[in-house]
């Protein structure tokens, strides 16, 4: 039977996923294989899968267990194999790899921050700061028809626009990146101008107390979201 | 996960209860990262893969100018309304109207997100099997106009 993989343990980890329910309709009972290095967690899948919201809650919550307990490598969301025997030989096969990986991760977990700030905000900031802005806006508001101005606003602002994002998430990046062993700068959306993922020892109580002290709204129209501890999903490549 | 403190501004499509905010928060990681087996058969992420983010690139274009442009026309008009006071009667109209699948002004979108925010949308699951394709409206804050926009 077809078996849905959440993550790879070394084999010491005791990964008490007993009474969990996994990935898909018919909630199959999350379980361990062992070889003699390392461990992989799976459940049962039946059918053709399409995967909800729930369904990646169940893959996180399975995380959220065994990184109490040692940091899994944890897979990408929605990886299946057609059984048991399958999962075994690439623990086997590939067991350099994973033991490589999990020493790099070991004792470390991931902390994943986001970092916004509302547009208005900052359209307002540009405004106040340019004054050729400033005077095209007001033209434009006046009425005036002509349609070249509201290009060269639009020009104008957005180029501070993308200035000041990325001044702000570089700013944020060098106060933040020292706190972790590594860090990743992923891609933003929406009004958030960085994503940032740290791999972080979960017994580094300075580096843990200063992330938290960053999150929050810092009075500057600047929010910082903060995630985790997480299983190092960033630190995989 | 572990939730650690957030804003405590949190826009009202995240919800108060941080679990399922955060699990948004860190999609792209549950579903872009993580470690990759090749040997494996991925399932298929239909429905899912709508819940991520739009990635925001702002395009050298006159219509991200125009936008721009428009948003800046409109700041101080707006700035003097108090948005509160507003919010019974939009709130009631988005009820009525529906919400599912419209093109959004940035108010609408707000309201929306606290209109299914405040009638326990957030806390339900999914059980109807269409259930993801409306996420994606609901989840997107007002001023994610900017990344809807610049797609286009």
């Amino acid at each position: 039977m077809a078996v849905y993989v959440y993550a790879v343990t070394t084999r010491e980890h005791p990964c008490r996923v007993e009474g969990m329910t996994g990935v898909g309709s018919e909630g199959a009972a999350v379980r361990v294989l062992s070889t003699e290095a390392l461990r992989a967690v799976v459940s049962d899948i039946e059918g053709e899968i399409r995967p909800k919201r729930r369904d990646v809650a169940a893959h996180q919550a399975v995380q959220d267990r065994l990184i109490e307990d040692g940091t899994p490598l944890p897979l990408r969301f929605g990886y299946t194999a057609p059984d048991d025997d399958a999962v075994l030989r690439v623990l086997d096969e590939k067991e350099d790899f994973y033991r490589g990986a999990l020493e790099r991760v070991a004792d470390c977990a991931e902390y994943h921050v986001k970092a916004s700030r509302a547009e208005d905000l900052l359209l307002r900031e540009i405004l106040d700061d340019l004054p050729e802005a400033r005077r095209l806006n007001e033209e434009i508001r006046q009425g005036s028809e002509d349609p070249r101005l509201p290009v060269e606003l639009g020009r104008m602002v957005a180029g501070e626009v993308e200035q000041r994002r990325a001044n702000a998430a570089e700013a944020l990046i060098g106060s933040l990146a020292p706190l972790g062993r590594e860090y990743v700068v992923h891609p933003v959306g929406g009004d958030d101008f960085l994503a940032l993922s740290l791999l972080v020892r979960q017994d580094d109580e300075d580096a843990l107390k200063a992330l938290r002290e960053h999150a929050g709204d810092r009075g500057d129209g600047v929010e910082v979201r903060l995630t985790g501890p997480l299983p190092p999903y960033s630190f995989m490549s | 996960m572990t939730v650690m403190p957030q804003g405590a501004s949190g826009s009202p499509a995240r919800g108060g209860q941080g679990g399922t905010g955060s699990l948004y928060d860190v999609l792209e990681l549950i579903l872009d990262r993580g470690l990759v087996i090749d040997a494996f058969v991925r399932v298929s992420l239909v429905g899912i893969e709508i819940l991520k983010i739009d990635v925001r690139v702002v395009v050298a274009s006159v219509d991200t100018y125009l936008r721009f442009a428009e948003a800046c026309n409109r700041l101080d008009l707006e700035s003097g309304r108090k948005a509160p006071t507003q919010l019974p009667e939009m709130m009631d109209k988005m009820v009525e109207g529906g919400s599912k699948g419209k093109t959004k002004g940035a108010l609408s979108g707000a309201m929306e997100a606290v209109t299914q925010s405040l009638s326990g949308r957030e806390d339900e699951d999914d059980d109807e099997g269409d259930e993801e394709e409306q996420e994606a409206p609901r989840r997107r804050k007002p001023a994610r106009r900017t990344a809807r926009r610049e797609r286009e």
